[in-house]
């Protein structure tokens, strides 16, 4: 009783449906960006501190339920335009699948950096996000598009962060995703199946996105593009996970 | 030496890097760094080819300790050739045609990074960096294809290749996790020694492991190769940049027939997949040249055009001529990407003046009014069975006398007949002053033709496949039961020259239709003009995925 009640609360942090909709409630009512930037950094490492404190037995049902939670918040990402939200769904969808790992023994320290891999390119989404409101009034994907002709810099920025994060070689999520696939297909085909889906609605999303942003004419009013220092400053997060996605490879696979 | 070919795929790569850094600075003449990097990448693969041609053996190159391994084997100096030449191409057309865009800069960092990705899939020599050079493909291809960011229908159908390319993706990558699993490796040399030492070591969910992973190879070169039902892409993804096109139609589509020829070891081990790949081509091949005629905008009858050769390249593998799709694959990306490449000035000078001659063969191709012959029927139907023939069995004794005893050879035989005999036909059909001359020239061009085809496919088995005991094992898995084999034979033939015979009778008719059979006609044109609802049925599907997507949304309140 005291495991699946551990099991619960865990699935609060490491999302397991419908605990999941606590965090993304709390995605939507915190407003202030640096919160929100936290919220999606330290969330998942509650969770998987929780799961290794605690000590708990995993029971075999828990797979599927972490793959339906995960399948069902990237199928639910596709009619999304709020790019926060966006950010929210897609990290619930990254996160429970941070049980499969838990599941199949990965070693403390590297699952946490899965967790830190699988958050970088949402944190920096994030942010962006809150750099398309102060511009805009609001980040929502349809409403004003353009972007790559606006503010040419921003776009190119944010076109990467998303393909960071939905699982492109050669950012880390790649790796763990080829990881997982390689450790259940034997033992669970149907689950390896599952995650191949899921991943293939990531990508659908994120063109959505993408498109939903960029593409169109430029606005008629000027619009202040991204600094220099700050791209940079993205650039190199981006280059560290790609050489993190690179070393990572060579740990797991 | 052969360590060079990892520095003739990362030199696309610093070019890429190079315009990113300095395009702000240097401008638009950051082009001729690309166009330079590219020739010098393209001399050294040259270099590298003829290395191999003169007898250089394959080699491993591993990274460091890493997993990371390439490969210096025919197969990828080859391509790598070809993919360079293209591209270089390409950068050429490039640096003026695209002056006019914003992203001048960017079109090209983008084009060397498919380069890059392009060569890194052919010299792969380990599973990971192949997944990762063939997913990085289809992502650098959608951003390609939506350089014109003002144009929602250019990343809308873009949109389209990305999704069909991930599709593709899976496959693959399920086809090397199961390796994995099974061999405890990711370097494709080993895995393939280990297959050919053991074919049935493994299995999955019951089944031979090698059938599973060329079926899904299949699959992941189906995706890829525009093959029917993963089509609809190809023909659609017209509004991008012409060189787009040219490297896509000339390059990217024939990723397909690379992929089958890289795990050839594993498709001699796996006969009903063979068998199954050539329906899928032949479908595929009959669908897109289907298509093809029936379009009335040049780019998408190339695109369909571009399917129908695709269908072609894959029925080869299907056969078990692995090398000849290799053959097909760089003849049909010369040719395709001129055109492509021609295609504007074509279009510009048909402004003008469309230069048609209103001769006998424009009525009879453009305006399909074929002229009523005026030599005895008996004896043209006579030199248009036989002639073709004896040009093939004549082109292909010179090779090997052996050849006849291979069913993938007989079908190619009998492909190339009925397309030479199908030459001939035409040729009758149109009047001239001097049919004999007119017969005599298209069978002069018919044994050019065959010849030369029936010549270099030969070295390029001999270059790819040096090793007559494997051609002959690839030939022998896709060999199918004798009896099936005559029977399909002859029914092929006789709808063939029943199509023959009806063409005559309807020409001999005047083309008069009873009322019944014109309506099947026009039923049959509609369906052919919205391509067989195909496009159309993925669009309600994913329509309905969306409008599920957005009602648990509602349901679950946004959280």
């Amino acid at each position: 009783m005291t495991g699946i009640i551990i099991i619960l609360l865990t699935g609060v942090f490491l999302p397991l449906f419908p605990m999941s909709m606590i965090f993304n409630a709390i995605v939507d009512n915190i407003k202030h960006p640096w919160l929100r930037v936290l919220l999606f950094a330290v969330w998942p490492l509650i969770g998987l501190l929780i799961v290794y404190n605690s000590k708990v037995v995993i029971p075999d049902w828990l797979m599927p339920m972490a793959l339906t939670t995960s399948a069902l918040y990237a199928l639910r990402m596709l009619s999304l335009r709020e790019v926060t939200q966006w950010s929210g769904f897609l990290a619930t969808s990254l996160w429970s699948l941070l049980w499969l790992a838990v599941m199949h023994d990965t070693p403390v320290g590297l699952l946490y950096s899965y967790a830190i891999s699988m958050s970088t390119p949402l944190v920096l989404l994030v942010l962006l996000s809150a750099g398309l409101e102060q511009r805009f009034g609001a980040a929502y994907t349809g409403l004003y598009g353009g972007l790559a002709r606006t503010i040419p810099r921003f776009t190119g920025i944010l076109v990467t962060v998303v393909v960071a994060a939905i699982a492109t070689p050669l950012f880390p999520t790649f790796f763990i995703m080829l990881d997982m696939i390689v450790e259940t297909i034997s033992a669970t085909p149907l689950a390896a199946m599952a995650l191949l889906l899921i991943w293939l609605l990531w990508s659908w999303a994120g063109a959505r996105l993408i498109q939903g942003l960029i593409v169109g004419r430029a606005s008629n009013v000027k619009i202040l593009d991204m600094e220099i220092t700050t791209i940079s400053l993205y650039a190199l997060i981006l280059l560290m996970l790609i050489i993190g996605g690179i070393y990572l490879s060579g740990v797991i696979l | 030496m052969e360590r060079l070919i990892i520095v003739v795929a990362v030199l696309p790569l610093v070019s890429a890097l190079l315009i990113q850094l300095f395009a702000g600075r240097i401008g638009r003449s950051i082009a001729r760094v690309s166009v330079a990097i590219t020739t010098l990448s393209f001399l050294l693969s040259a270099l590298l080819l003829s290395w191999a041609l003169i007898g250089h053996s394959p080699q491993t190159l591993p990274l460091g300790n890493t997993t990371t391994i390439f490969l210096f084997d025919p197969l990828s100096t080859l391509l790598a050739t070809i993919i360079l030449g293209i591209s270089l191409i390409v950068h050429l057309y490039s640096v003026r045609y695209m002056a006019e865009e914003a992203a001048y800069g960017q079109f090209f960092v983008l084009l060397d990074l498919m380069t890059a990705a392009l060569l890194f899939m052919v010299i792969a020599g380990d599973l990971i960096t192949l997944i990762i050079a063939w997913y990085l493909v289809g992502v650098i291809l959608y951003f390609l294809l939506g350089q014109d960011t003002r144009s929602q229908t250019a990343y809308r159908f873009a949109f389209w290749t990305l999704i069909t390319y991930r599709i593709g993706d899976l496959p693959l990558i399920l086809a090397a996790a199961l390796l994995y699993n099974a061999y405890g490796t990711w370097s494709l040399t080993t895995i393939f020694t280990e297959i050919m030492a053991n074919p049935d070591a493994h299995q999955f969910l019951g089944l031979p492991l090698t059938e599973v992973v060329a079926a899904l190879i299949g699959l992941a070169a189906f995706a890829r190769s525009a093959q029917f039902l993963l089509h609809t892409w190809l023909p659609y993804t017209m509004d991008g940049p012409t060189p787009v096109s040219a490297l896509m139609h000339a390059g990217i589509v024939n990723a397909g027939g690379f992929l089958i020829n890289r795990f050839a070891p594993v498709f001699i081990h796996s006969g009903d997949v063979l068998n199954g790949i050539f329906v899928v081509g032949l479908i595929t091949a009959v669908f897109g040249s289907l298509l093809m005629l029936t379009q009335n905008d040049i780019k998408k009858a190339l695109g369909y055009s571009t399917m129908g050769q695709m269908g072609f390249m894959i029925m080869e593998c299907g056969i078990g001529a692995f090398s000849l799709a290799i053959y097909h694959m760089f003849a049909h990306g010369v040719f395709k990407g001129t055109m492509f490449l021609s295609a504007g000035s074509v279009i510009n000078d048909a402004r003008h003046d469309d230069g048609i001659p209103k001769d006998e063969l424009y009525t009879f191709a453009v305006e399909k009014r074929p002229n009523a012959a005026s030599q005895p029927w008996l004896l043209m139907a006579a030199i248009t069975l036989s002639v073709p023939l004896v040009i093939l069995v004549f082109a292909h004794l010179l090779i090997a006398e052996d050849y006849f005893q291979k069913q993938g050879a007989v079908v190619l035989l009998f492909f190339g007949w009925v397309t030479g005999a199908q030459l001939i036909f035409a040729t009758y059909r149109m009047r001239s002053q001097n049919i004999w001359r007119l017969v005599g020239l298209s069978v002069l061009s018919l044994v050019v033709v065959v010849l030369g085809y029936v010549v270099i496919s030969h070295a390029f088995d001999l270059f790819l496949y040096p090793d007559p005991a494997f051609r002959a094992q690839l030939y022998a898995a896709a060999t199918i039961d004798l009896l099936r084999f005559d029977v399909l034979v002859v029914i092929t033939t006789l709808i063939i020259v029943s199509g023959w015979i009806l063409t005559y009778y309807a020409e001999q008719n005047g083309y008069r239709r009873r009322q019944q059979t014109k309506r099947l006609w026009l039923n049959f044109y509609a369906l052919i003009s919205r391509e067989f609802y195909i496009s159309d049925i993925y669009t309600r599907l994913s329509r309905t995925i969306l409008s599920i997507s957005g009602r648990l949304n509602v349901w679950l309140r946004w959280l």
